[in-house]
């Protein structure tokens, strides 16, 4: 019987390893995220960290073992309703404002409230004079901002985000630090892939992968991060 | 969890999220009471895409691709139907195609069924948008509902096309086989319709059931043998050979073949039941590299097009190869220098040595490339030999028009063959490094690939062998058409490999803008005009046969001719790009030439 002391894992992986044929692109590793982590995923180019964020949001089937979200299978319904995923390239309607965009995306995560939410994001990540403009015709830096804004704009208790700073200008960085910072504090775990260094400190947990293997898990200031981020 | 109220780790609403002060957007005026039902969210956000490329339609383009399309249709129909003829098939040959026809065109089904099960091994036959990857199946909603959409819009095209394709069929067939031609258009389209339905249906059950690319590949072979035992053994026992008897009811009815019409259905209606179960991953990846096909498709780039579609087969080289060849630099010296890359060659190896490791490095090259490839691949090219081959024969027994069929097989076995060309094209920075020409190089680099064509040419003649009994008629045919018909595909699949897209008009080109058009199509097609050319001797043959000369004469007559195609193909690679060169600096000095002649132009006024 779990204690109900413990906080609940909301990431949970079990002898999870994924390979393509011959190329092992994750060792059998496992890992557990408890309720209102923030953790930081580092490693050199190939490490294994985009693996290991696309199995969680059930994107990628694994080879071996096991990934849970909050009890429930990587992939299911429960877990798709649980779990937040921003991929490294944002993938948009070439034919839906933003505005649509956030409508469409709420409505299919069921969310309650989202036009408040919506005002005070898009403001946030300075989109407010683009919202009716077509994410098609936008610079790498603004897709990436739509595409930040659709992750947080639905409900979630795991938000799962793939480099999130390539692409962005320095306020849209620090706008976004801001908003996975508010996402911790409403209780949210956060996973966060980067090779940007000084968002690793603001983490409660590194995490480093080499070739698909754990090397390093604890709080950031125990390592030189730098030397395990490549 | 943030951002909602409810669910496992719930918080409350005052502390959800990011949520910031607002600005007061204006444009959000969207109502808060919308519905949830995913059905009811994926309608209207289908609606809504569809409303906005309404928007961006232009009548005019549409109107004049349809009229493009239709004007090729019937010029493809009319070709088609002057090439069948008019005479009708009556007596012993009438019979044997009501005994057997239905078991031919059952195997034509098969294939259909067997490129659904494959397809459906790898995760498709569904290409869902990138996109609706990422925000609709990886939202909690019910993947099958998400799906269905998709898988239906994909079946509508497919079962336009088919009816098409059969009904044009039926029409071709009404031109000489008796019957009413209402029952051989319907026929012929309601076999092409189950054919599809059941191909696209045991497809998504695949996908859906994720059975996996081995399953798929053992189910397609087993599909196909069942209908080939039926074609060899005069029998109608497979479900693709009652379907195939379907195409043929103007000639006799069969009620018993509206079981497989059923079996054909109730694989579809299983198919889109399952379709929720279809891999995320296999999605993802086919979005992605459908996308880049239909891009390149448009561009006319038949090499990446060819690319992109092996990946999507997931048809990779080998790691080991089938055949280890001697290798070109002794491991022994790489350990003895303590290299395993770059120029290895250490200083104190022996002159004999080097010149021995050195020996025909391109032709090394060529078999590494081919050694490697996979076992499909292998055993398409075998296949598209043997296709070749049974089509002759049928031109042979007087069906002109297998000819093409038999021309582009042996052209899509050169676009395989000719890799190691298409690798030295795909890194043109590497092939600028050697201080060798890029014609002569790619030249040497056909020799492998033109060993594996006769091979290919041998698998067709043992192919017709099998089927004309080993007819010494056969042997001698073959033998003199192998050649000339191996090395026209040959250069034809290099000069599509070579020449890549059609380059965007420049200011330098001399033909006129409006003759661009027909230029390109020419680009296009001549390959397998080249390749369908190479086995012309085939008709040559069969005319002489008929008229009572010998046959050996008249296909070695034609045969020179087609020597003379294949050696064009041959200068080609050789010489197109000094031609190329030569003709743009002719052009450039023409241009310079006439601007120093020309006076200078005042702008005074």
């Amino acid at each position: 019987m779990p204690d109900p002391t413990e906080p609940i894992a909301v990431l949970s992986a079990t002898g999870l390893s994924k390979s393509y044929g011959d190329l092992v692109a994750l060792e059998p590793l496992d890992l557990t995220v408890p309720e209102g982590q923030r953790l930081v995923l580092v490693g050199h180019n190939g490490s294994g960290k985009t693996t290991l964020l696309r199995i969680a949001a059930g994107l990628l089937e694994p080879s071996d073992g096991e990934v849970s979200i909050i009890g429930s299978p990587a992939g299911s319904l429960e877990a798709r309703a649980a779990v937040s995923y921003l991929p490294d390239n944002p993938v948009l309607y070439d034919d839906l404002s933003v505005l649509e965009h956030i409508e469409y995306v709420c409505r299919l995560h069921e969310a309650d409230d989202w036009q408040t939410r919506a005002v005070g994001l898009l403001d946030a990540l300075s989109l407010t004079d683009r919202a009716d403009d077509l994410p098609s015709r936008f610079s790498r830096g603004l897709r990436q901002k739509t595409a930040i804004l659709l992750g947080l704009i639905r409900p979630f208790s795991l938000l799962l985000i793939d480099e999130p700073f390539v692409g962005l200008d320095p306020p849209g960085r620090a706008a976004l630090i801001e908003l996975l910072d508010d996402a911790g504090d409403s209780g949210a775990t956060v996973v966060v892939a980067t090779h940007q260094m000084d968002f690793v400190s603001r983490a409660e947990r590194c995490v480093a992968l080499r070739d698909g293997a754990v090397i390093f898990d604890g709080p950031p200031g125990q390592v030189d991060v730098t030397t395990l981020a490549g | 969890m943030v951002g909602a109220e409810g669910g496992t780790l719930a918080r409350p609403a005052d502390a959800a999220g990011p949520v910031r002060g607002g600005t007061g957007l204006a444009s959000l005026a969207v109502d808060a009471a919308l519905a949830f039902e995913p059905a009811t969210v994926l309608k209207d956000l289908r609606a809504t895409r569809r409303r906005r490329r309404i928007a961006d339609f232009d009548p005019f383009e549409a109107l004049y691709r349809a009229y493009l399309t239709g004007i090729t249709l019937s010029i493809g129909v009319l070709l088609l139907s002057g090439a069948t003829g008019d005479t009708k098939v009556t007596g012993a040959d009438l019979a044997a195609i009501k005994a057997d026809g239905g078991a031919w065109v059952g195997l034509a089904i098969a294939l259909a069924f067997a490129i659904g099960l494959r397809s459906g091994g790898r995760g498709g036959p569904l290409v869902v948008e990138a996109a609706d990857v990422r925000h609709v199946l990886l939202a909690p909603v019910d993947r099958s509902v998400a799906l269905r959409g998709p898988a239906i819009r994909q079946l509508r095209f497919l079962l336009l096309a088919g009816a098409t394709t059969g009904g044009i069929a039926g029409l071709l067939a009404l031109r000489r086989l008796p019957g009413p031609p209402a029952g051989w258009v319907a026929s012929g389209a309601a076999a092409a319709l189950l054919a599809v339905a059941g191909g696209f249906g045991l497809a998504l059950i695949m996908s859906g059931r994720r059975l996996g690319r081995w399953v798929g590949g053992a189910l397609a072979i087993l599909v196909l043998a069942w209908s080939g035992a039926d074609v060899a053994g005069h029998r109608v026992t497979s479900p693709a050979t009652l379907l195939g008897r379907l195409a043929l009811w103007p000639l006799s009815v069969h009620p018993v073949d509206l079981v497989a019409a059923g079996a054909a259905l109730a694989a579809l209606v299983g198919g889109l039941l399952l379709v929720g179960g279809t891999s995320l991953e296999a999605s993802e990846r086919r979005a992605g590299l459908v996308g880049q096909i239909r891009f390149a498709a448009t561009l006319q780039d038949l090499r990446t097009v060819i690319v992109l579609r092996r990946q999507l087969a997931q048809e990779l080289p080998r790691q080991q190869p089938w055949l280890r060849l001697p290798r070109a630099i002794p491991k022994s010296w790489l350990i003895a220098s303590g290299r395993t890359h770059g120029h290895a060659v250490p200083a104190t190896a022996s002159p004999r040595g080097r010149l021995h490791t050195r020996h025909l490095p391109v032709w090394r090259r060529g078999w590494h490339g081919i050694l490697r490839w996979p076992a499909l691949r292998l055993g398409r090219v075998a296949v598209l030999g043997a296709v070749a081959g049974l089509c002759l024969v049928g031109v042979w027994n007087g069906t002109t028009p297998l000819i093409v069929v038999a021309g582009l097989a042996l052209y899509l076995a050169a676009l395989d063959a000719t890799e190691p060309v298409a690798q030295e094209v795909d890194h043109p920075d590497r092939a600028a490094s050697y201080d060798t020409p890029a014609g002569e190089l790619h030249l040497r680099q056909l020799g492998p690939p033109a060993a594996l064509m006769v091979l290919v040419g041998v698998v067709g003649v043992v192919a017709a062998a099998a089927v004309t009994g080993g007819s010494a008629t056969t042997w001698q045919l073959g033998a003199i058409v192998v050649l000339p018909a191996a090395m026209c595909a040959l250069g034809a699949g290099a000069m599509s490999v070579i020449k890549g897209p059609p380059p965007a008009l420049s200011s330098q080109a001399v033909i006129i803008p409006e003759a661009a058009g027909a230029r390109a199509v020419g680009r296009l097609l001549w390959p397998p005009i080249m390749s369908v050319l190479g086995v012309i001797p085939v008709v040559a043959a069969r005319n002489a046969a008929q008229h009572g000369q010998p046959i050996v004469t008249a296909a070695a007559s034609v045969d020179q001719l087609v020597a003379v195609v294949a050696l064009f193909g041959v200068a080609w690679v050789r010489y197109q790009e000094d031609a190329h060169r030569w003709w743009d600096s002719q052009v450039a000095e023409a241009k310079n030439t006439s601007g120093r002649s020309r006076p200078p132009v005042s702008r005074a006024k």
